[in-house]
């Protein structure tokens, strides 16, 4: 069964990179979802099978760690992997985000070899 | 506080990485010159330790060159994707000053980035702000990388 990867940033322009980067770093998902905020993404969890999670920090609704947070007090999807793809890595955050079960994290801007280091490791 | 040398290292930064269009500086515009030809401008607020604005201006030509090349697509129109585009570099940009600025102990936070874009509009910000100026050169022509700041 193929892998299905939900990427979740309130830019298109950046949802679509991510998946250029995918394909450019050789990684295949059958399908590739997206979601414009943390609201959304948590919707999009629960209604399809989702293997891993490519999440920005910094949108409008419910920002990254909003959704991680809410994530992880659902059982039916806290165990989802999450990757934050963020131009806020700073060391607070990304101890904050992993709190909250965050694997890992990709600082933009950042090159497909950088989310293949990152993302290789969970698929 | 340096600003101009961290606004070009993380401008430079996304060029290279993401956009993949070479882009060359001499350095801030002298004092009291005026940014020309921008009719689209992309800006995001910064709050910490200082209270800033970074915005990245150009004209709509230039805008849709960055936009295409980032997205990797040709595109005739200032429409939510060049937008959207502009955006998200402004964004980065700022978050390339913001993680220089933690280095040296100085904390940030970044807004949601909005762009803007028309034939004819104005940018004011308070009068006691201060203000850097970056033109970048492009082979297509320039583009502005501006930050009005106030030090708390």
């Amino acid at each position: 069964m193929g892998k299905t990867v939900l990427i979740v940033d309130d830019s298109t322009t950046m949802r679509k990179i991510v998946a250029r980067s995918l394909r450019q770093a050789g990684i295949d998902f059958d399908e590739i979802l997206e979601a414009g905020d943390g609201q959304i993404a948590l919707d999009v969890l629960r209604e399809n099978s989702v293997d891993i999670v490519l999440s920005d920090i910094n949108m409008p609704n419910m920002n990254g760690l909003e959704f991680l947070k809410a994530k992880s007090e659902d059982p039916a999807i806290k165990d989802i992997p999450v990757i934050m793809i963020s131009t806020e890595t700073g060391a607070d955050i990304i101890d904050e985000a992993k709190s909250y079960g965050a694997k890992g994290a990709v600082k933009k801007p950042f090159t497909p070899d950088l989310i293949n280091d990152t993302l290789g490791p969970l698929l | 506080m340096e600003f101009a040398k961290k606004i070009v290292d993380s401008t430079e930064e996304i060029f290279n990485t993401m956009i993949f269009m070479d882009i060359s500086t001499d350095g801030c515009m002298s004092e009291g010159q005026e940014i020309l030809f921008s009719n689209v401008s992309a800006m995001i607020g910064l709050s910490g330790n200082f209270t800033a604005m970074l915005s990245l201006h150009c004209s709509g030509y230039i805008a849709m060159e960055i936009a295409g090349a980032m997205l990797g697509m040709e595109l005739e129109e200032i429409d939510a994707d060049v937008k959207d585009a502009l955006g998200e570099i402004a964004n980065m940009i700022a978050g390339g000053i913001k993680e220089r600025f933690a280095s040296e102990d100085i904390k940030l936070e970044l807004a949601i980035p909005t762009t803007v874009s028309g034939k004819s509009y104005s940018i004011s910000s308070p009068t006691r702000s201060n203000r850097v100026i970056i033109p970048f050169d492009l082979v297509q022509g320039q583009f502005f990388v501006e930050m009005k700041y106030s030090l708390n």
